[in-house]
């Protein structure tokens, strides 16, 4: 638990009294996409807005500030709403390239491309805090801040040291008989592996609109570890706990199921870092 | 028959027996009835999933064989299938709803939530049935209609709330993989007491085959009859929704499939459906499970029964006898004829210019409703105008495709949406999309322009063999729109981030619309317009047939071939900015046409302002409702222009 609020608690005081020491306006700036929006708050610039904040309120690694304006949906953000923001910097990703030549008609548009399918996502992740501070003239402040994720990682690293030979599923749960599963090119499947640990899906990730994967697919993995993460549907929690097929599973008998409540897939290295530090806890746990 | 459906379910048991062996060697086949503490966990998966997964797919496809087909025979239209009533969408909405709004009610599984939305859609449409006595174009009209409206809801609410209700989209696509044996007795239980109904209904049907009047004088009870077997058909599909989700085109496949191998009367045609259906279903899933077992790709049933269910649907028309009877269309009773038809038009076109002058000043912020004010009026403006310049140019441009190709055909029930044209323009997007790296927004226009021409000369080529009877025009273009839907659902299910792309396109926003791409498109109507109305001659001659065309003169291919390539450009153009939004096309001229505009000209420019109209106060709904979210413009089309469309078709009959 204390290691837990630890790294929270990194993550969110590293903001203030910096910014405040340089006497420097920080732009105004609004993201449309997550994991850029992440970038920015770990580097301790404040949000004026962001896409979809109401989700994002749900599953976030940081805490927005109260005045930070919603932009509607990521895919199609809401212009009228963004231009009362008047902000200095848009931050996007590859994922709305379609609507960034909108965007350039308000202000400036900042994009990373970081979601790839087979390219691993977190170093992109990571690179992008840096890149973001070179842009805007914070070079120091980037790279400290890179430095410290990269610390909080190896700390992690070390703790479960006694669990690098064993292979780990990451997975989110459909319905009773699908899955999603998190590869190498996520930044779950990145932040396992950066603790050392083992992905045993060797596959990409099958995330976002994809077909979903049978849970049949598990039968291959009878050493893993299976962590599910995010929510759990209703009837799949009924069908985990009781169903013919799950009970089958090599891991659920063995009690090696771990549920963990993280919920941003597609957020940048807060996201990441804190399901590490839920994995770990987790495992410690067990 | 019964030799193409041996070979059916030869193929059907290799091609799982195929899959299976790779699962599993022989000799570890195992028993349901096994004690599971003594299998292997391959072993249990083989029992509890490879195995019902083989019965569920023949439940499943007999299930919906059956629900079309009594739909089939109740409505004497073999366009009808669950689809089209509307209880497939309802079923989805009542599931989404209940995700998002009330998750505990899902508690004790889909199945009570679906079968409560697709009673409550199927009671609506036959509620507004009811009213003409189950007249079969009403009826197929009414249910499009709320299905449509139940999924454009749907989407609302899921957009509103973040797309990551990953039950949703397995649902959406039908997968049938299963995980007990329960599954297989509800079904197997519905199929039987279904059977049962079905073969007590199956005699009053045959009187009602006669016609409605016949079997009226016979003394049959026409409308308990036509209740009772589109209550059972509705159970049915209902079920099978509830089970496993959207599994389309098989209850109408079924029984097309049944009559063109030879079954004449209802009674063979109720026997032999649920059969094909099974057999349709069953080879489908097992190939599919023996394509992943060899390496392929994990596809839901449901999208792949899409996929064949189109091309079939095709291959099958030109034979079709054209089983639609004239007399069905007769309640369709005409508006009496304004006296002064440009009057009503300056009419729409003043109501028009106010409403669009409101919609620019006024709408919702951060701080609640109000009139812009003055000081960030300047950067708003031109944001906003932009929006509705391209929302009002891709109303206008729909609603005149929409009223050209009602001409054209003499067809009432034409329009782009309706003949898979916006369908045909959302695979031209999306192949646009994965040919270039970074397509511009005209390459898109273009892509999405080509795939709509493509899809309507492509079938007005099986059309025109017959000039264009309007039940061969309707399947056809439901088979397009179905593939192209199959096809998307492949391309989303494919998780490449261009399908970010697509949904976000496929949700349609007007906000989307580049200054250049709005100022094109309003060119674009404006053109279109003109065009039209020079040649507004034409659509008196058309609708009269290729005969009384043919002798005054006109040059009918050259003639037919231009309607169709400018209505196909003028959605593919549309669809590109706002999506393929729906309804407009079909209700802008419906309206026109309930004013009394039946003379072309004023008829095609009342259209053509009536979408202009009913597009801006859709992007004015669709940006406000629910700030700052914006919502699909379709939605809102489809909110203000629904319950008009029923008024006109059920309301005039009685007054």
């Amino acid at each position: 638990m204390a290691s837990r609020a630890g790294a929270a608690n990194l993550l969110v005081d590293r903001a203030s009294p910096r910014i405040a020491a340089i006497d420097w306006a920080p732009p105004r700036i609004a993201a449309i996409d997550w994991a850029m929006a992440e970038t920015a708050m770990a580097l301790g610039l404040p949000l004026a807005a962001l896409a979809e904040k109401r989700q994002f309120v749900r599953g976030a690694a940081i805490t927005l500030p109260d005045a930070c304006a919603d932009l509607g949906l990521r895919g199609a953000p809401n212009l009228e709403a963004l231009s009362l923001v008047s902000p200095d910097l848009i931050l996007s990703s590859n994922f709305y390239s379609f609507v960034e030549p909108q965007l350039e008609r308000i202000a400036p548009v900042y994009t990373r491309s970081l979601f790839v399918a087979g390219e691993p996502a977190l170093p992109k992740v990571l690179l992008a805090m840096e890149a973001l501070a070179d842009h805007l003239d914070l070079r120091a402040q980037g790279q400290e801040t890179r430095a410290h994720f990269e610390t909080e990682f190896d700390h992690l690293a070390e703790r479960v040291s006694a669990f690098a030979d064993r292979p780990f599923v990451l997975m989110t749960v459909g319905d009773a008989r699908h899955i999603q599963v998190f590869g190498a090119d996520s930044i779950y499947g990145g932040a396992l592996a950066r603790i050392g640990l083992t992905n045993a899906w060797a596959g990409g990730t099958e995330f976002g609109f994809n077909a979903p994967v049978p849970v049949s697919k598990l039968l291959a993995f009878p050493d893993a570890h299976l962590v599910l993460v995010g929510d759990v549907p209703q009837n799949a929690q009924r069908a985990i706990r009781q169903g013919a097929l799950w009970s089958a599973l090599a891991p659920v008998r063995a009690g090696r199921l771990l549920s963990l409540s993280d919920n941003n897939p597609f957020g940048g290295a807060p996201s990441a870092l804190r399901f590490a530090d839920h994995l770990v806890t987790a495992l410690e746990r067990a | 028959m019964i030799r193409l459906f041996f070979v059916a379910a030869l193929s059907s048991i290799a091609l799982w027996g195929l899959a299976a062996l790779s699962a599993l060697p022989l000799s570890q086949w195992a028993s349901p009835f096994a004690n599971p503490a003594t299998l292997l966990p391959e072993q249990i998966f083989f029992a509890f999933g490879l195995m019902p997964r083989a019965g569920i797919a023949l439940l499943i496809g007999g299930l919906l064989g059956l629900s079309g087909a009594l739909m089939q025979a109740v409505l004497r239209n073999p366009l009808a299938d669950p689809t089209t009533l509307g209880v497939a969408s309802g079923a989805q909405l009542a599931l989404v709803g209940a995700t998002l709004l009330w998750p505990e009610a899902l508690a004790l599984g889909r199945g009570p939530v679906a079968l409560f939305g697709g009673a409550v859609t199927a009671g609506l449409v036959m509620a507004l049935g009811a009213r003409r006595g189950f007249a079969p174009v009403t009826v197929t009209i009414c249910g499009m209609l709320v299905g449509m409206l139940a999924s454009a809801i749907s989407t609302a609410l899921t957009l509103g709330q973040g797309h990551y209700l990953l039950s949703l989209v397995i649902w959406n696509g039908g997968a049938l993989s299963q995980d007990s044996w329960h599954g297989v007795f509800r079904l197997m239980a519905t199929l039987v007491l279904g059977g049962v109904a079905a073969a007590l209904l199956a005699r009053p049907l045959v009187v009602l085959s006669l016609g409605g009047a016949t079997a009226k004088a016979l003394g049959a009870q026409v409308g308990l009859t036509r209740f009772a077997a589109l209550s059972l058909a509705v159970i049915l599909s209902g079920m099978v929704s509830a089970e496993v989700g959207l599994v389309g085109f098989v209850g109408l496949a079924a029984p097309a499939l049944v009559r063109r191998l030879g079954a004449r009367s209802v009674t063979q045609v109720l026997l032999w459906s649920p059969l094909a259906g099974a057999l349709l279903l069953s080879v489908s899933d097992s190939a599919l499970m023996a394509l992943a077992a060899l390496g392929g790709p994990e596809m839901p049933t449901g999208a792949l029964t899409g996929l064949i269910g189109g091309p079939v649907l095709i291959a099958l028309l030109p034979k079709l006898r054209n089983i639609v009877p004239p007399e069905t269309e007769r309640s369709d009773l005409i508006a009496p004829r304004a006296t002064h038809p440009w009057k009503r038009v300056a009419a729409i076109v003043c109501v028009t210019l106010i409403l669009t002058a409101l919609s620019l000043l006024g709408g919702r912020g951060p701080d609640g409703w109000g009139i812009i004010s003055g000081d960030i009026a300047a950067t708003f403006l031109p944001l906003r105008a932009t929006a509705i310049l391209a929302a009002a140019s891709a109303g206008a441009l729909l609603a005149l495709s929409g009223a050209v190709l009602q001409r054209l055909t003499a067809n009432p029930m034409a329009a782009p949406e309706v003949l898979g044209v916006t369908g045909g323009a959302a695979l031209g997007y999306a192949a646009t999309l994965f040919l270039f790296s970074v397509p511009s927004p005209f390459t898109l226009a273009f892509g999405s322009s080509t795939g709509a021409a493509v899809t309507l000369i492509i079938l007005s080529a099986y059309a025109m063999r017959s000039d264009m009877a309007p039940a061969r025009l309707l399947l056809a273009g439901l088979a397009v729109g179905a593939f192209a839907s199959a096809l998307l659902a492949a391309v989303m299910a494919s998780g490449d981030p261009r399908a970010w792309s697509l949904l976000g396109w496929l949700a349609g926003s007007a906000s989307r619309a580049s200054v250049s791409g709005a100022l094109a498109l309003s060119v674009m109507a404006v053109v279109g317009l003109g065009a039209s109305l020079l040649v507004s001659r034409w659509f008196d001659i058309l609708p009269l047939g290729a005969g009384v065309a043919r002798g005054v003169g006109l040059p009918l291919g050259r003639v037919r071939l231009g309607l169709v390539l400018g209505a196909g450009l003028a959605t593919g153009a549309a669809s590109v900015l706002v999506g393929p939004v729906s309804f407009i096309g079909l209700m802008a001229p419906h309206i026109a046409r309930s004013l009394g505009l039946v003379r072309p000209a004023s008829f095609l420019a009342a259209s053509w302002c009536l979408g202009v109209l009913l597009m801006t106060v859709a992007a004015f709904g669709a940006r406000t409702a629910s700030y700052p979210y914006d919502l699909p413009l379709g939605l809102f089309a489809t909110l203000i222009g629904a319950p008009w469309l029923f008024v006109a078709l059920l309301g005039r009959r009685h007054s």
